[in-house]
């Protein structure tokens, strides 16, 4: 039978506050941040200050004579190879590199072989195998041989070793590409000292022409200032059409022409991205990183040191921020363990601000010109964009820059897409909180709202009668399925959103409130979606020990997010036993299978695996006493506190049933993942897609451009509420990143430069309590649908719906968020309005 | 947030020992006691009066941090939270910006509230130094840090100390402050989950038992 939650739920869709909560509000909790170890060093990284150049020579040997320094590590100078021979005096030494001998003359074999049979068919012989290069390599004083994890003297070398060797000099012709990226870093025995190390790096570069700023990246298509094919910076990226749009518009009452943009955001992660990184005597590595994936990270430092992946330990207890940009393999880890390795001491790299804001993650912007029609009845007829935006010098466009009107994507007949990815010369977007959405909301909820006021209608008719149907052939096979709830959600949602922030009363035509004075006020709605599914195989240990105590084990980490409380929640509800009694062992990545915490997985995958972890382990141990106490496991069952067998009314406290178990424990493992659920479509335990609708009040000043969010509604689903506490803030935590992406945030490039201006947190601004509206956050229970994770859908709609509502008080629109007094004041002149 | 410290500083600036690698200070115009030079420790200028020099090189200092007098060896350049975090292994008070902008280094000297990234630990010799983990005395929780428990006005947490100690502060200074006055006593914290939702509820709540008690 499909395992399901249990009907009457104690604990689960309670408030919990979290387990970790003293510990973390105390200073006590030790973060990768926090870590001091003995005889630890600190590293330093030395960074381009150019937005693109190449290196022109570098020489650290007087940085490696600075008072305290150990080690001296220079970035992408890595050479792998075979050793042939070495002269240990004049420190020379050769390696094959390509191929091993044995390897090559194995290949030569197999095509002498193919040759001559080729030559007898009388077809043409295959291509010869490429001779491997033999390098020969002048070792400087800060160069390293490797053999294996060991730093080895090349007298030791013996030929066929397999050896990476380190030159310094080969960082020379290096091609940086944005003003931030890494170049050397330096272990000394205080940080002090390693800053001092690296301004005593001695490093001349070619600085090379560069391009920062999207627009430029159009107006130059000839100009290629980063790596990638192409021949300048833009590359064009998932194009697409769907029905006719000529036709769409043709049958529209009114087609509205605009130009929307949502610029780059940086994750602005508090703690940092870095680690404390040591070898263990057993040649294993230990890391204390900052990360949203523990087993990610430690299989990435596995596979780069060539070490099996089950010496390499990754521990995250706690973690100050991620939001996507901190899934591990970056070039810091690397930095840190190869400096441990050459120091044989801990090192610690931890990022500055600086170094954090320009080169740790960022947001993809998006600027699009959108053609939007739509008939008196509310319906969307056509909708077409062109948009760019840019990831930095790297990432491609992968980072989900996949446009689309995405809430309305079934219910619009005709739409056109064309996208293209202008690159600058600043460093590589990151995934980042419901990547590719927030940009999306903003450029289609900007339109239908600009659409609505052209067709002289309230949005919120668009809104509802743009609904996509509910799938009637869903709604028979898996009633549960998004496809099959999609109409009655949103309905439901607008429903409450509606009521919850007085919405027929408030909202007027735009530009034509009540207020007679310089201070308009307006009300603005949006509305999203997202996945929020499990993902690859989660892992969940759980064992009852004989004095009752238990504890549960899993590789996943709490990003903040609550996962270490909404665990001890999971095992809680089964064995009848309060949060305080479970012991969560977490963060560790040798503690079995977890996926990395992105994408609202964590809890889908790890919330049913400890679920069924819990029932196992109850199983295992009711197995286990029942003989001992006469009685038959099928008939005992548990109550809060206590063991009781349904046939006789007799009863065990948990404490005395367990001491039953002598020197025995008991013990159970639970496994889940969208493969699992996937298996059965109508299982309950966990689920994916969620609705949600957003209106927000704001205020503004007409006179300073000064935006002020009054009031804002977030109506929210997720199925299965485990903790109703830390799903509010959740909800109430992605709202507040929505204001400050609307009204704040927003990273500034200097086109003299190439540098971003505002790498600190006194220019790239976020709010602070007092800039934060009151924050209605209304949940819709779905205990029916199972778990679906919650980290991103609340942020999606938040900028949409303020400058909706910005657009509402004002009569204009204000087309480019972060939505600053420069911006309104400029859409107030240029809209003749108010 | 944070107050004027003319009391609380001995006179020697950050940006002073930035400027410098050695730095004299008129330590006996303020009160404080000279800084104590020891045998392996050089001097870089001839003590002249009451003007000690000290520098560049590492000092012996002595902090008294939650209550604990605790000894280490700083450069002077070193700020009270590196002190703290890098040499003490106190790690409550965060480095998040590292330039008095987002009070994550929130400290308390002599009931003042401090960014502890802006102060020299040779600074804060002699202070009373209280960080968030004081909150948490011989295992009994202070009311500020139960209530941001209570009411979840955390998530990474890593802001938290930051704010729980600048909140703590401000009611000891006023005990019968308003909701709003402790709304402005945190205006020089930044949260990145964005908790202040339920800040306000705990914010509300310890207002609530201020005027039960």
């Amino acid at each position: 039978m499909a395992a399901s939650w249990p009907k009457k739920r104690r604990l689960i869709g309670t408030k919990i506050p979290r387990i970790d909560g003293p510990a973390k509000a105390t200073g006590i909790a030790k973060y990768s941040y926090d870590m001091n170890l003995p005889k630890m060093l600190h590293a330093a990284v030395l960074r381009c200050p150019y937005a693109h150049a190449k290196i022109k020579s570098l020489d650290c040997s007087a940085a490696m004579k600075m008072p305290g320094v150990k080690a001296v590590y220079v970035y992408n100078v890595r050479t792998d190879g075979e050793f042939v021979t070495a002269d240990a005096g004049a420190n020379v030494l050769q390696l094959r590199i390509g191929a091993t001998e044995d390897a090559y003359n194995q290949a030569l074999k197999k095509w002498e072989e193919a040759a001559a049979k080729a030559k007898a068919d009388k077809k043409d012989p295959p291509a010869k195998p490429k001779e491997p290069e033999i390098r020969r390599i002048q070792l400087g004083p800060n160069d390293y041989v490797f053999r294996g994890i060991a730093v080895v003297k090349l007298a030791d070398l013996k030929p066929k070793d397999k050896v990476t060797v380190d030159v310094e000099r080969d960082a020379v012709g290096r091609e940086l590409f944005y003003a931030g990226e890494e170049i050397v870093a330096i272990a000394a025995d205080t940080e002090e000292r390693a800053y001092d190390a690296i301004r005593a790096v001695k490093i001349d570069y070619d600085p090379l022409p560069f391009l920062v700023r999207e627009e430029d990246v159009l107006k130059n298509p000839n100009l290629k200032t980063v790596a990638g094919g192409g021949t300048g910076n833009a590359i064009p990226s998932g194009n697409s059409t769907k029905g006719n749009v000529t036709a769409g518009f043709t049958s529209s009452d009114a087609v509205v022409e605009g130009t929307y943009g949502v610029n780059v955001v940086c994750h602005q992660c508090l703690e940092t991205h870095g680690l404390v990184a040591e070898w263990t005597p057993e040649g294993g590595i230990r890391v204390f990183s900052s990360t949203q994936a523990t087993v990610g990270t430690a299989g990435a430092i596995a596979n780069r040191f060539q070490i099996p992946a089950t010496k390499v330990k990754c521990v995250t207890q706690y973690m100050g921020g991620g939001f996507g940009s901190k899934f591990g393999g970056d070039s810091q880890d690397f930095a840190a363990v190869d400096l441990s390795r050459r120091a044989g001491a801990p090192v610690k790299i931890m990022f500055t601000r600086a170094d954090e804001i320009t080169t740790a993650g960022n947001r993809p912007s998006a600027f699009g010109k959108v053609n939007i029609g739509g008939t008196k009845d509310g319906k969307i007829t056509a909708f077409e964009i062109d948009v760019y935006g840019t990831t930095g010098s790297g990432g491609g466009n992968t980072v989900n820059l996949n446009l689309f009107p995405y809430v309305y994507v079934d219910s619009v007949p005709n739409i056109r897409r064309i996208h293209t990815v202008t690159r600058t010369n600043a460093g590589g977007a990151r995934a980042m909180r419901a990547p590719n959405h927030p940009q999306t909301c903003t450029l289609t909820e900007f339109a239908i709202d600009d659409l609505a006021a052209k067709l002289g209608i309230d949005p919120l008719q668009i809104r509802l009668a743009g609904l996509p149907d509910s799938d009637p052939n869903a709604m028979k096979k898996a009633p549960q399925s998004w496809p099959a709830l999609r109409n009655s959600i949103y309905k439901e949602e607008i429903r409450r959103a509606v009521e919850l922030s007085k919405w027929k009363e408030k909202w007027h035509p735009p530009g034509q409130g009540p207020d007679t004075g310089p201070i308009k006020r307006g009300i603005g709605m949006a509305l999203h979606t997202w996945g929020g599914f499990a993902a690859g195989p989660n892992e969940a240990k759980i064992t009852i020990s004989r004095d009752g105590s238990v504890t549960v084990e899993s590789s996943t980490q709490d990003l903040g997010t609550g996962q270490r409380t909404v665990s001890a929640i999971m095992a809680a509800e089964v064995l009848g036993l309060e949060v305080k009694d479970i012991f969560v062992k977490i963060g560790d990545s040798n503690l079995g299978m977890s996926g990395g915490s992105g994408g609202s997985t964590t809890l889908p995958s790890q919330g049913p695996a400890t679920y069924l972890g819990a029932i196992a382990a109850r199983d295992d141990l009711f197995s286990k006493v029942a003989p001992m106490l006469g009685a038959d496991p099928k008939n005992l069952e548990i109550e809060p506190g206590k063991v009781v067998d349904k046939t006789n009314k007799k009863s065990w406290t948990w404490r005395e049933f367990c001491a039953k178990l002598g020197m025995n424990e008991a013990k159970g493992t639970g496994e889940w993942s969208q493969a699992k659920a996937n298996e059965d479509p109508n299982n309950s335990l966990s689920n994916g897609q969620v609705g949600g609708v957003q209106v927000a009040e704001v205020s503004v000043d007409s006179e300073t451009g000064v935006v002020k969010v009054v009031h804002l509604v977030a109506v929210q689903d997720c199925g299965m509420i485990v903790d109703l506490l830390t799903t509010q803030s959740q909800v109430a935590g992605g709202v507040v990143m929505g204001v400050n992406y609307a009204l704040f945030e927003e990273r500034i490039m200097d086109r003299q430069t190439g540098r971003q201006v505002n790498p600190d947190m006194e220019f790239y601004k976020l709010g602070g309590l007092v800039d934060m509206p009151k924050i209605t956050v209304e949940m819709v229970d779905m205990p029916e649908r199972g778990v679906i994770g919650i980290g991103e859908p609340p942020t999606i709609s938040t900028a949409a719906a303020i400058g909706n509502a910005v657009f509402n008080a004002l009569g204009v629109r204000v087309p480019i968020i972060p939505l600053t007094p420069e911006r309104v004041l400029d859409a107030i002149a240029k809209g003749g309005k108010v | 947030m944070s107050e004027p410290l003319e009391n609380a500083r001995s006179g020697i600036s950050r940006r002073a020992f930035l400027k410098g690698g050695s730095v004299a200070a008129a330590a006996t115009a303020l009160g404080t006691a000279p800084p104590q030079l020891l045998a392996d420790d050089p001097p870089s200028a001839q003590p002249a009066g009451n003007i000690v020099a000290v520098g560049p090189g590492p000092v012996q200092i002595e902090l008294t941090v939650n209550g604990m007098k605790m000894t280490t060896k700083v450069e002077p350049r070193v700020t009270l939270l590196d002190a703290l975090r890098n040499h003490l292994d106190v790690t409550g008070c965060k480095r998040v910006c590292d330039r008095g902008t987002c009070g994550s280094c929130t400290v308390m000297i002599d009931g003042h509230t401090v960014y502890a990234c802006s102060m020299l630990a040779l600074e804060a010799r002699g202070k009373d130094i209280r960080t968030a983990e004081s909150l948490n005395a011989d295992g009994k929780l202070d009311a500020v840090p139960a209530a941001f428990a209570k009411f979840d006005a955390q998530q990474c947490g890593f802001c938290t100390p930051g704010f729980v100690v600048s909140l703590r502060a401000a009611l000891d200074k006023n005990p019968k402050a308003t909701p709003a006055e402790l709304e402005h006593a945190v205006s020089g914290n930044i949260c990145r989950c964005g908790t202040y939702e339920q800040m306000r509820h705990a914010i509300a709540s310890l207002c609530e038992q201020k005027k039960g008690g």
